[in-house]
């Protein structure tokens, strides 16, 4: 099969989306001249003449005018260049995007998807590096995606476009300079949002996380099965609604479970995995839910810090063992 | 100035007394604990919206505010259902869910009241953007806005973008003196709010925001100006606040006697036979006969309202999403 | 609505009721009015009445136990009525009420096998998994030693257990506590035994053990692999003896590991200086001060009344070919380490030779039983009627323990206290075994 990169499978994405709707377009700060910081929207400007809009540093507008364009009639993909500058427009995802259909008696759709690249990309700090994911599981209105492989990346940013609901779709950027296989477009299963996947099964324990920290579950796994520790790796794609009948599912098979993920671990997206589990299948648990994420702090700058902000796969091979 | 017929200004009357009657029909169930929540009324107010709205064609977008009754029914909202939707019922436009605060009604244009000050800009700049750059329609984009929203920074991003790429939008800012307590004048640095038009290279006009003629005029301009490609009209109106910021306001910050002075030199309605264009006559008791019947309407809503169901559970989870 | 049954305050003085009987079974139908039980207290026994028509359902506190006033100790209700949630848990008042023979029976259950035992009433940690398996499985959790991380049981730790002796957890046959213990532990069928009296009593048990040997089918085809011997006289005492205690006895067993390395040590200085001593003479010595401390495990029971005795007698059990008898040291708590081993010596040799004096045998108040030269981790030894109380000693072995955060290697014995829980509670038991434990891990505490 061939291999491409996460960033390339999200450019195919947005070019067979363009493509097939043509009231597809895509905003942000830096994208046509450049194709993205990051190369992800390389060559769409000159397949879409006037569909690629560069912005200016305006973020309210960009959110807020894509929120506007799609009660206009159009299927925006709006971008925040990083996940971090979400902040700037929180009232246009918070109070707009998230409440317009509800409260307005499901007279409007809102079909449109913010990309926000996020995630530790080597130095980047306190205000560029972060995953901010968590804050919007907790809106309801919003559906959060974030895939961790380059199949992944470009079905999910598909079927997010086509969704009829906004769409966060969380992309790490150290993930975009990784290959996959993804298979011709014809071979292609599409995404239904709000499904999770076993990537691995196991009977000892459950690994559940998405994005960046599937890196981590994937390596623990492998570490894992070494000593004869079979770990069931699920790969939840969707933050939010997620897909809770899988993971507890897992849960009353493996009686354990370890969460991972690189966002800030107090109150993290994970924080609600371990909240249903406990609620809802603690009588299936054999050991403490194991729970790894960020530390509670900005992001630190220099590399000796930085290092210690992240999690490691030894951590959690270490965790899961100890409660074996 | 365009030509108005007799029959446009009598629709322009009409229309200022159903929001008239309907806002005090309102004033007086919210303080007998009919309506819950808290509603914010236009009264005194009426010519703009009024004005304006019958310059836009029905599939034309308004982005409203918190105080947005008059702008749901000058753009053409059904009354029995935007009745319904202020007393939180199932028969509501918004089906009970939104309340005066978040009255919408799509099917005539009417984006949304806003409950957060200054939400409405990008909105509707980003429906007018969709219109012009990638749906390619001649669809205009009007935000609503009072001088306190003014101060807000979506503003200036909006207005930016508009006139940078000549959206079709037109800033319509009822300039009422206040931000809920506090006078205009003691937070903002320009004279009149309309001078931040030049920052953004579109035009700026002021208006006398009680002379729905004078709206009506400049509000077809600057739609046709946007209709045209030519980008963003900036329209100040001079009004003022007549009512308390909600209702309820103990109005602490201002003399009674005062605002009924202003109301009494300025309202919309009793000066109605003294502003009308050269050419067109009526009668007072033609326009007593107007406001009686848009009253009788506004007494068929309320009976229509209170006769309405409340939600009930099976509509908790429903348009949260779509699918 | 089941009515609560609870201990009455009769008089302004009582603060605590003994029960002395229970005049209904459970199951049995009682009038308002009717004498339902007799409370002993320091001054009487009074009789009391029913309070309510209906069914006695359950009786928490047995006949013989103490509680303090208003504690519940039984529920009448209708004839299939459930019992109020929680109705089994003492109420705070109680809090230092015995622990219900009911889970005495079950924790004496407790199989020998590593791992962290729990002691009778206490909380046990476990995951939800664990407890969700131990009650579909009708094990009590405090029996099943704990492997998981914090000493926790675990999901295994259930899947693993073979209940020694468990008793069924709910028991479709009334029956007494004993006799379900007797039952489960003979593999009998309580639902097979006939009850004379309502419920099935240790009596009954008997009856129908020996009936069904009676009526047993004696195939021929059998009996040529078999071989029927008579039993020899001490085999007859010892089956006597030990069928008696089981009957007796409601037991719990305790298991506490001991860390022998300063016991080690003591035994090399005094060794040093030419006294050579066993572990057995020490573990005399020792358990002998401990038990001048606690007299309730230094008692016997006789018709209701406990017999304390301020003298140790310590029984030293001795393995012979044919069986094994338990001559005594008599007032081992007074004398010396020297003296305990000469006489220990001397009566290991009096009874391998079949010399030893019938009062050696008689008069005992504790027992102590090794097997650790067998290599034995953990037994429950039966108590040596009448006294209360029998200390099982294991074998020394090397293991890797935590001594201030590190691991080390230290030699650890398991002591196995085997209490009559009619006398000797959970906290009294752990108390004692603790005390052995803290001196012989610290010898020179012999001395004070």
């Amino acid at each position: 099969m061939r291999k491409i990169t996460f960033s390339e499978a999200t450019r195919e994405a947005m070019a067979e989306e363009m493509e097939k709707y043509p009231e597809v377009f895509v905003m942000g700060e830096d994208l046509a001249r450049q194709g993205g910081i990051f190369g992800q929207f390389k060559g769409l400007p000159d397949e879409f003449p006037g569909r690629v809009i560069d912005t200016p540093i305006s973020e309210t507008f960009i959110v807020g005018g894509g929120v506007g364009a799609a009660l206009g009639g159009a299927r925006p993909v709006v971008d925040m260049h990083f996940a971090d500058f979400i902040g700037v427009c929180m009232d246009e995802v918070l109070n707009q995007m998230a409440k317009i259909r509800y409260m307005f008696g499901g007279q409007a759709k809102i079909p449109l998807v913010l990309r926000a690249p996020d995630g530790l990309a080597g130095g980047g700090a306190a205000q560029h590096s972060q995953s901010v994911e968590s804050f919007f599981i907790h809106i309801p209105g919003i559906k959060v995606v974030a895939p961790s492989n380059p199949y992944d990346a470009k079905m999910v940013l598909k079927a997010a476009i086509e969704c009829d609901d906004p769409v966060l779709y969380f992309e790490n950027k150290v993930l975009y300079k990784e290959t996959g296989e993804v298979p011709e477009k014809e071979d292609e299963v599409p995404y239904e949002i709000g499904k999770a996947r076993v990537e691995r099964e196991g009977k000892d324990v459950t690994i559940v996380s998405y994005s960046i920290g599937m890196k981590n579950a994937r390596a623990a796994a492998d570490q894992l099965a070494k000593d004869g520790i079979q770990a069931e790796v699920i790969d939840l794609i969707t933050l939010s609604p997620w897909d809770k009948e899988t993971v507890l599912n897992s849960v009353k098979k493996t009686h354990r479970l370890c969460l991972v993920s690189e966002c800030v671990k107090q109150g993290g997206a994970m924080a609600e995995v371990a909240a249903t589990v406990a609620e809802e299948a603690l009588e299936y648990l054999d050991a403490p839910i194991l729970r790894y994420g960020a530390p509670f702090t900005p992001i630190p700058f220099a590399p000796t810090l930085e290092k210690l902000y992240r999690v490691y796969p030894d951590d959690l091979v270490k965790g899961i063992k100890g409660v074996l | 100035m365009p030509e108005v017929t007799k029959e446009q200004a009598r629709k322009f009357y009409e229309t200022m007394c159903t929001i008239r009657c309907f806002e005090e029909s309102v004033k007086k169930d919210f303080l007998n604990g009919e309506i819950p929540g808290f509603v914010h009324l236009y009264i005194g107010e009426e010519a703009i919206a009024t004005g304006v709205c019958a310059a836009l064609r029905k599939t034309d977008f308004v982005e409203s505010t918190h105080r947005g009754h008059g702008h749901c029914i000058a753009k053409g909202a059904d009354v029995n259902k935007m009745m319904a939707e202020i007393f939180g019922k199932i028969d509501g436009l918004c089906k009970g869910k939104g309340g005066s605060m978040h009255v919408a009604d799509f099917s005539v244009g009417m984006l949304g009241a806003n409950g957060v000050v200054g939400g409405g800009y990008n909105l509707a700049t980003g429906a007018a953007l969709a219109s012009k750059m990638v749906l390619k329609n001649d669809n205009v984009s009007v935000v609503f806005f009072g001088d306190g929203a003014s101060n807000r920074g979506t503003f200036h991003e909006a207005a930016n973008v508009a006139a940078a790429w000549k959206l079709p939008v037109v800033f319509v800012n009822e300039m009422n003196c206040w931000a809920s307590t506090t006078p205009y004048r003691t937070t903002t640095a320009v004279e009149n709010i309309s001078d931040r038009a030049h920052g953004y290279n579109m035009p700026g006009v002021i208006v006398d925001g009680q002379n729905v003629f004078e709206v009506y005029a400049a509000a077809c301009e600057a739609v046709e100006r946007a209709r045209r490609g030519e980008g963003p009209t900036f329209i100040e109106a001079k009004t003022y606040r007549i009512e308390g910021h909600f209702v309820g306001d103990p109005e602490k910050y201002r003399k009674k006697e005062e605002t009924m002075q202003i109301f009494h030199d300025t309202d919309p309605l009793t000066h109605f036979l003294g502003i009308l264009p050269e050419g067109i006559e009526f009668t007072q008791a033609e326009l007593d006969e107007i406001l009686a019947a848009a009253r009788a309407k506004v007494a068929a809503a309320k009976e229509y309202a209170v006769g309405c169901e409340y939600p009930d559970e099976s509509e908790f989870y429903k348009d949260v999403y779509v699918d | 609505m089941a009515t609560e049954v609870l201990m009455p305050k009769l008089g302004l003085t009582m603060t605590e009721g003994t029960i002395d009987e229970w005049k209904k079974n459970v199951g049995d139908t009682v009038k308002k009015g009717e004498i339902l039980f007799s409370v002993e207290t320091d001054k009487l026994t009074n009789d009391v009445e029913a309070e309510a028509d209906g069914v006695l359902l359950k009786i928490l506190v047995p006949a013989g136990e103490t509680v303090a006033c208003k504690t519940l100790i039984g529920w009448l209700g209708a004839e299939g009525e459930a019992v109020p949630d929680g109705a089994g848990a003492a109420p705070a008042a109680a809090a230092e009420a015995p622990a219900a023979p009911a889970a005495a029976v079950s924790a004496a259950a407790a199989p020998a096998a590593a791992g962290t035992a729990h002691a009778a009433g206490a909380y046990v940690p476990a995951t939800p998994y664990a407890k969700k398996l131990a009650k579909e499985k009708g094990f009590d959790l405090a029996a099943i030693p704990a492997t998981g991380y914090k000493g926790v049981v675990v999901a295994r730790d259930v899947l693993g257990f073979t209940p020694a002796a468990a008793a069924p957890a709910a028991p479709a046959v009334k029956a007494s506590p004993l006799a379900e213990k007797v039952a489960a532990d003979l593999g009998i069928d309580l639902k097979d035994v006939k009850a004379a009296h309502g419920r099935v009593l240790a009596e009954d048990l008997l009856r129908y053990i020996a009936e069904t040997r009676e009526k047993a089918p004696d195939s021929e085809a059998t009996a040529e692999r078999e071989e029927v011997k008579p039993m020899s006289g001490m085999r007859k005492a010892i089956a006597k003896n030990m069928q008696n205690s089981h009957m007796t006895s409601p037991t719990v067993t305790f298991n506490l590991g001991i860390d022998m390395t300063e016991m080690k040590r003591y035994r090399e200085q005094l060794k040093a200086k030419e006294i050579k001593v066993s572990y057995t003479d020490l573990l005399v010595k020792f358990v002998s001060k401990a038990l001048t401390e606690f007299p309730l495990l230094n008692c016997s029971v006789e018709d209701n009344k406990i017999i304390y005795k301020h003298y140790v007698n310590m029984g030293v059990a001795v393995a012979l070919d044919n069986g094994l008898v338990v001559p005594n040291i008599t007032d081992a708590d007074k004398k010396s380490l020297t003296e305990i081993s000469a006489e220990v010596k001397e009566l290991a040799k009096q009874a391998r030779e079949g010399k030893l004096p019938p009062e050696k045998l008689r008069g005992g108040t504790f027992t102590i039983t090794n097997l650790g030269m067998y290599g034995i981790e953990s037994f429950s030894p039966i108590i040596n009627q009448p006294e209360v109380a029998i200390l099982g000693v294991n074998t020394m072995e090397d293991k890797v323990v935590v001594r201030n955060g590190e691991m080390c290697i230290r030699p650890i014995m398991n002591l196995s206290l085997t209490a009559d829980h009619r006398v000797v509670d959970g906290s009294v038991a752990a108390q004692f075994l603790q005390r052995v434990k803290s001196l012989m891990e610290n010898p020179a505490l012999i001395l004070a």
